[in-house]
């Protein structure tokens, strides 16, 4: 008997509020098979990440801040320079995406439509643990695409906590969607090596540690670092002085997200970087 | 048994008197569209009875809980699924309740050797100006009443779910004539816990077919509310936000009760 369009059985997902789980069962989600190991004799070709791009987040005075360069490329070539990779998922959630755009916005739009699924179904918010780890089984269930050679995503979410203790949370993931909590800092991407630098550098040694700047501070320490980062990573824009494109830059805290509006970044990096 | 048309038509008939009679104490709700939003509200249930469905539809039911649940999820899971598939802006109320959720309440209610879903549901859906709203009620055998009124009707900014059928014609005669769709919230809100009274007052003396006298309306609200607590939920028409379900905790809302 063909299955009625309105799922009444006792096993819908609706139960759980699992929405990838609810995808896969109508076939809108494929999870990649790990490709089979090549005969023996046939050399094995080596994986090669191929992150290109800079992204960073540190916690300062007003919350997490966010920031990620506007470049897209494919291998050599520079095919964007207005592409967002700093992504809201919901009123306090952000993820920072370095990586292969298609996997990585569709990533978060499976990752938005999850929370906001349990939301509705469960009639609860998901805790912020529950959030970190779909993204992580996100990455996971990636990962055989990652092995393909297609596909990498390592992604940065921050997101405001109010339960137990009132505070923002920021994690670093690996392509196999290992998650790490960070303390102060944390960067993804071909330019990180650079940008990681930086934010220890300024952290320790800094006129003051990183959770201590105001916020026309912190910006301007982004702006630095990403101009930093760009200054030897080919994949990373920095600030394009001619174009006038300045980075994403958005802050979360216990109000929500707001994006720094363009005018404000243009008015510290004229004043503090250029 | 059913292989008798006779046997069938009786068993059907015998089935809505049954539905009818386990809905019959439902407690009402409303769904009022107001200048800024739409106000769902009812007062006092041990149960939730408001829900979010998706950006910009919510759901109000009566009924058995197991049967409204079945039913929230399905369309919880619909909407998700085609604003996920395509986008938020394709999810439509209409499309939802019409080709989805209607026929199979049908199916269930006509199969005579299942079970029907006892649940009597009003969903609203908010658009960009209060002529935009839709309103749809969806009874147990899957029959549709659109803005809680038919096609060859005027058209109404509200829509409200009850018990019985007089109860819910009590609610709307008040609500033709005292509510607006322009009103502000203040009056709105006003306005729906009245009908709330009328209309649950209906409930607990079936006799009376007309509308009681405003005093005893407001009489009866305020002994309700004293030890009751109100139920109440936003969507909002504030486009800046994709979300726009919101939970009005009681406390808010008390403060501007008028008398």
């Amino acid at each position: 008997m063909e299955r009625s369009p309105v799922a009444v059985d006792q096993n819908f997902s609706g139960a759980t509020g699992d929405f990838p789980a609810l995808l896969r069962s109508k076939g809108l989600l494929a999870s990649a098979v790990i490709a089979p190991t090549q005969d023996a004799g046939t050399p094995q070709k080596v994986w090669q990440p191929t992150e290109a791009t800079t992204i960073l987040a540190f916690k300062f005075l007003g919350g997490v801040l966010v920031a990620g360069d506007r470049r897209a490329t494919a291998g050599n070539t520079v095919v964007y320079d207005r592409a967002d990779k700093v992504l809201e998922i919901d009123r306090h959630s952000i993820m920072a995406i370095a990586g292969v755009p298609a996997t990585a916005w569709e990533m978060a739009r499976v990752l938005e439509h999850s929370f906001q699924y349990f939301r509705r179904t469960q009639l609860q918010e998901m805790s912020v643990d529950g959030k970190v780890r779909a993204l992580s089984k996100l990455l996971r269930d990636n990962f055989g695409f990652v092995m393909q050679g297609v596909g990498v995503v390592v992604p940065i979410f921050a997101t405001y906590d109010s339960h137990p203790k009132p505070e923002t949370r920021l994690y670093f993931y690996d392509a196999m969607g290992a998650q790490f909590e960070a303390t102060d800092y944390a960067a993804t991407g071909s330019g990180s090596p650079a940008v990681r630098g930086i934010l220890y550098y300024e952290n320790n040694w800094g006129a003051k540690p990183l959770h201590k700047l105001s916020e026309d501070e912190a910006v301007s320490i982004a702006l630095r670092a990403l101009d930093t980062a760009a200054e030897s990573d080919t994949s990373t824009g920095g600030v394009d002085r001619m174009g006038r494109i300045y980075p994403i830059i958005k802050i979360v805290s216990r109000e929500g997200i707001t994006t720094f509006p363009e005018n404000k970044i243009a008015a510290v990096f004229k004043e503090t970087v250029a | 048994m059913i292989e008798e048309p006779y046997r069938w038509v009786e068993a059907i008939a015998n089935r809505r008197e049954y539905i009818e009679a386990q809905l019959a104490s439902g407690s009402p709700i409303t769904a009022l569209g107001y200048r800024d939003g739409i106000l769902f509200l009812t007062i006092g249930q041990t149960r939730q009875k408001i829900f979010e469905i998706y950006d910009r539809i919510a759901m109000g039911a009566i009924g058995h809980p197991g049967d409204i649940e079945r039913l929230r999820m399905a369309a919880i899971e619909l909407a998700s699924t085609e604003g996920f598939t395509r986008s938020a802006a394709d999810v439509s109320l209409r499309r939802l309740v019409h080709y989805s959720l209607s026929p199979v309440m049908k199916s269930a209610f006509e199969q005579v050797y299942g079970p029907p879903y006892l649940a009597r549901m009003l969903f609203a859906e908010v658009g960009e100006r209060p002529s935009e709203d839709l309103f749809l009620r969806v009874e147990y055998d899957g029959e549709i009443a659109t803005k809680g009124a038919t096609y060859a009707q005027v058209r109404q900014d509200f829509a409200v779910l009850s018990g019985t059928r007089q109860s819910g014609e009590l609610m709307e005669a008040f609500l033709k004539s005292q509510h607006a769709a322009d009103a502000s919230f203040e009056a709105t809100l006003n306005s729906a816990l009245e009908a709330w009274s009328i209309g649950h007052m209906s409930l607990q003396d079936s006799d009376s077919n007309e509308l009681p006298e405003r005093t005893a309306v407001v009489k009866y609200r305020q002994e309700q509310l004293a030890n009751r607590g109100i139920e109440a939920a936003l969507l909002e028409r504030d486009a800046s936000r994709a979300i726009r379900f919101r939970s009005l905790p009681d406390t808010e809302l008390r403060s501007l009760i008028n008398d």
